[in-house]
């Protein structure tokens, strides 16, 4: 058995050199899952989304600020009615085969999300009233849609499908999904048993990007990803709780960070009797104690979400503050909106009792720990929550169709987001997201107003009311906002990053530099 | 012999039936709906679209009812298609071949070292039950049995490829046996006490047998002598063989997430969580197919060796 082992030892030192010494050319990042496509139109996951920023720019990209920057057009600007767009493309753009972008694959590539057999279902929503793509010229677009809206250049943030081979073709099933035809400052190379190789694009029409190579590791196991990052195979990586203590011992890595636009909420299903009274839903946001939490369970990475927009986007209120943890004034809430306290210490009214259950997706150990005290500080109150852990697949469904009581979920915004889908009484199940059933008039005019409202400054003010009346109503608990932490290590330069993270925006990964090069892309 | 294998056969592969069906109807069955995981995937509720998500379910068959798929897709399997992924839609036999190689290398140099290390420890035991040589290496064999292979792994990982920097820390097969070294380590060191057990047992037997005995009074070499007992040994490790392949199987799946290695244990722990069935059913076929087969030499051997098995069976 000794000796065994130790002839593997040799064979194995035999083998080569130290792993991890690397060519300063390549960059190594980290895939968190298998991508399934690389087209944008029906990507699903962010991995997906990681390489295709990689390979692809939009029509229009956001810049680190979330500002809408020309890409692939020069322009998408609207006429007088602003229900017609027209778009520009940048003279000189062309696809990694040498032939130019053009204003039919504009037109292809429209055309494709908004055919109802095509899967496109997050970009859909951005096209839902196109009327028609026109082809004005070779460089120019014409899109018309059947209404005006204020956030309708958001929707040109979008990479192009070429149209000599999309067109016609079930997009689901094309098989250049596997093989895109890059626009951006990389193309594919290889794709192969979980890694895939990016190369430089010599067609690309702006600055070529500092490294050479990108090779992406699909790495879905945390702890891997991490001894990954530390002995250098990957340049990047995620870092949870342990990890970051880790991280800053070590120095070869430094750490990065972001404000995720997405905040963590309980839903409470406004229909049932028991959550009916906004008192009531004030009143179980006050008996948490999200600060608390945001320092033990969060390592201080997080903060009480004051309603339903995070910080980070443009029309976040930061005068709102968020409720305050006092279980006194929330008692005296519950027992003004009736709910008193019976001999077993659990609130009633009218013989209803202040009790229900609590869904969600089988959790991480942290969503999982912030349930557990809350219903802990929740049963001191004499409400009663029931815990009902279930399998993610059938979760959602019961959120999709509203059929939960209380429920609880991260939500992820847009850069430019629009609160209609989730807060508008039109959009209660079956027909929109709004799954927990909040209803109130003032609020989907506001929302209604802001949908066309152009002048950002007023859509500013309408935009602080509309979060003073849902943090009001609290129709859901806003929990926590949370900072995402990154290890990189410090032979990569110039890593920025964004509320959409490090990838989603421009220029991303692209202008990461290696630490020696001193030349700015 | 002939037709005792081939009714040996013939029960195999009504299991391998009785696992697909029961694997099909519990994928089914499993809350979830494949076609909302597979257009919107596994993040927070987003956008939906009914055209899209019934233009899917036209596409896979999903719109039918279930004994109907069920029998279509029997079908298909029995002239090698496997239909397409709910993911990709590309076909499930690419999806597999393109990830079985890894998986089968890994799990072959698993087999290969567990067996150089196993089978001399076994023997050694065999011949001195109860001695020294035997309790620590019981002790110890039972001891890395029991770990799981995920932390088993995690502490290979953090030895190997963190400390002394001599394997990667991702596996890859294109850098040879260093590429997978670790994987293959750790289901090794998983099945090293079932081998060592067994060849410990079927070697002691034989050793006690009046042949053995015999051969020890004509004054047989104690080498030859252990030859021939792991020769009478041979039907225990092939049926040895067949029991470990489920086992290999299911640590390929943890093991291959330890080490980034993208094999087919990690394409079926991703295609049960998005309820990707015609993956799943692909997947069942080929591991089932590979029991079957080592069912079946085993069971040949058995009979080889010992030709009543056989005559048993058929009498």
């Amino acid at each position: 058995m000794k000796r065994t082992l130790g002839a593997l030892a040799l064979f194995l030192a035999a083998c080569g050199g130290p792993v991890g010494k690397d060519q300063d050319r390549v960059l190594h990042l980290r895939l968190e899952g298998d991508p399934q496509t690389l087209n944008a139109l029906i990507s699903t996951s962010d991995p997906e989304n990681v390489v295709i920023a990689l390979l692809q720019r939009n029509l229009l990209d956001y810049d680190e600020k979330l500002n809408l920057v020309p890409g692939l057009a020069e322009s998408v600007e609207p006429d007088e009615s602003r229900l017609v767009y027209t778009v520009t493309l940048r003279d000189g753009v062309r696809w990694e085969d040498g032939t130019p972008v053009t204003s039919d694959d504009v037109k292809a590539t429209l055309d494709a999300i908004v055919d109802p057999r095509t899967p496109a279902l997050y970009r859909r929503s951005f096209f839902a009233d196109l009327e028609k793509v026109e082809v004005v010229d070779a460089r120019r677009a014409r899109a018309t849609f059947r209404k005006a809206y204020a956030a309708r250049r958001d929707a040109f943030n979008l990479p192009l499908l070429p149209a000599r081979l999309y067109r016609g073709t079930d997009v689901a099933t094309n098989p250049a999904n596997r093989k895109p035809l890059a626009t951006g400052p990389f193309r594919l190379a290889a794709w192969e048993g979980g890694t895939i190789r990016l190369v430089r694009n010599t067609q690309y029409f702006g600055a070529p990007p500092a490294f050479e190579q990108v090779v992406l590791r699909v790495v879905p196991e945390s702890s891997s990803a991490f001894q990954g990052l530390v002995t250098g195979a990957l340049d990047e990586s995620r870092l949870n709780a342990v990890q970051r203590v880790e991280a800053a011992k070590d120095t070869s890595l430094r750490e990065v960070r972001y404000d995720e636009i997405a905040y963590s909420y309980f839903a409470w299903n406004n229909r049932l009797p028991q959550f009916a009274d906004a008192r009531v839903r004030r009143a179980l946001t006050m008996l948490i104690d999200r600060e608390a939490i945001a320092k033990s369970l969060y390592g201080g990475l997080a903060r009480p979400a004051n309603g339903p927009l995070p910080p980070g986007l443009w029309p976040w209120d930061p005068t709102l503050a968020p409720l305050p943890h006092d279980p006194a004034e929330a008692a005296a809430l519950l027992d003004e909106a009736g709910w008193k306290k019976g001999k077993d210490g659990v609130r009633t009214r009218a013989g209803v009792s202040l009790s229900f259950t609590l869904s969600f997706g089988t959790a991480n150990d942290r969503q999982r720990q912030v349930i557990e005290l809350t219903q802990r500080s929740f049963r001191e109150a004499g409400i009663v929550m029931a815990l009902a852990p279930l399998e993610w697949g059938a979760f959602v469904e019961k959120v999709d169709a509203g059929d939960y009581e209380a429920c609880s979920l991260s939500l992820n915004l847009d850069p430019n987001p629009d609160l209609r889908p989730n807060w508008h009484s039109s959009q209660v199940p079956p027909t929109g997201m709004n799954h927990s059933f909040y209803r109130n008039p003032r609020a989907d005019a506001l929302m209604d107003e802001i949908a066309t409202t152009f002048d950002r400054e007023r859509a500013r003010v309408l935009y602080a009311e509309l979060q003073r009346i849902i943090a009001e109503d609290q129709p859901f608990s806003f929990l926590h906002t949370v900072s995402v932490a990154w290890g990189v290590r410090n032979r990569v330069e110039n890593v920025k990053s964004s509320p959409v993270g490090l990838w989603l925006f421009w220029p991303g990964a692209a202008g990461w530099q290696p630490a020696r090069a001193a030349k700015p892309i | 012999m002939a037709r005792f294998l081939a009714r040996r056969f013939l029960g195999s592969v009504g299991t391998l039936l009785g696992v697909l069906v029961a694997v099909f109807l519990l994928v089914s069955a499993a809350p979830g709906d494949p076609a909302r995981l597979a257009l919107v995937g596994h993040g927070p509720i987003g956008a939906r679209s009914p055209e899209a998500l019934a233009a899917f379910r036209t596409m896979h068959g999903l719109d039918r009812p279930l004994p109907v798929r069920l029998v279509s897709w029997l079908g298909a399997a029995a002239r090698f298609d496997l239909g397409r992924s709910f993911r990709d839609g590309r076909p499930v036999t690419r999806r597999i071949a393109e990830t079985l190689p890894a998986t089968l290398v890994v799990n072959a140099v698993a087999l290969l070292l567990a067996g150089l290390v196993a089978v001399p420890l076994g023997v050694r035991a065999a011949k001195r039950p109860g001695g020294a040589a035997d309790r620590i290496a019981g002790l110890l064999l039972d001891a890395l049995f029991s770990l799981p292979s995920f932390a088993l792994g995690l502490l290979l990982l953090l030895l190997f490829s963190v400390k002394l920097r001599w394997t990667p820390v991702f596996s890859d097969l294109s850098l040879g046996f260093r590429g997978i070294a670790l994987p293959a380590l750790t289901l090794a060191l998983v099945a090293l006490a079932p081998i060592a057990r067994v060849t410990r047992r079927a070697v002691g037997e034989a050793l006690a047998s009046p042949a053995a005995l015999t051969g020890r009074a004509r004054g047989e070499a104690p080498r030859e002598e252990t030859l021939r007992a792991l020769r009478r040994a041979m039907p225990a490790f092939a049926g040895l063989g067949a029991a470990l392949v489920p086992q290999l199987v299911a640590g390929s799946v943890l093991v291959e997430r330890v080490f980034g290695l993208p094999g087919t244990g990690q394409l079926l722990a991703d295609s049960v969580f998005s309820r990707d069935l015609p993956t799943v059913l692909g997947l069942t076929l080929v591991s089932g197919l590979a029991v079957v087969v080592a069912t079946l030499v085993a069971d040949a051997a058995s009979a080889l060796a010992d030709p009543r098995i056989a005559d048993g069976e058929e009498a």
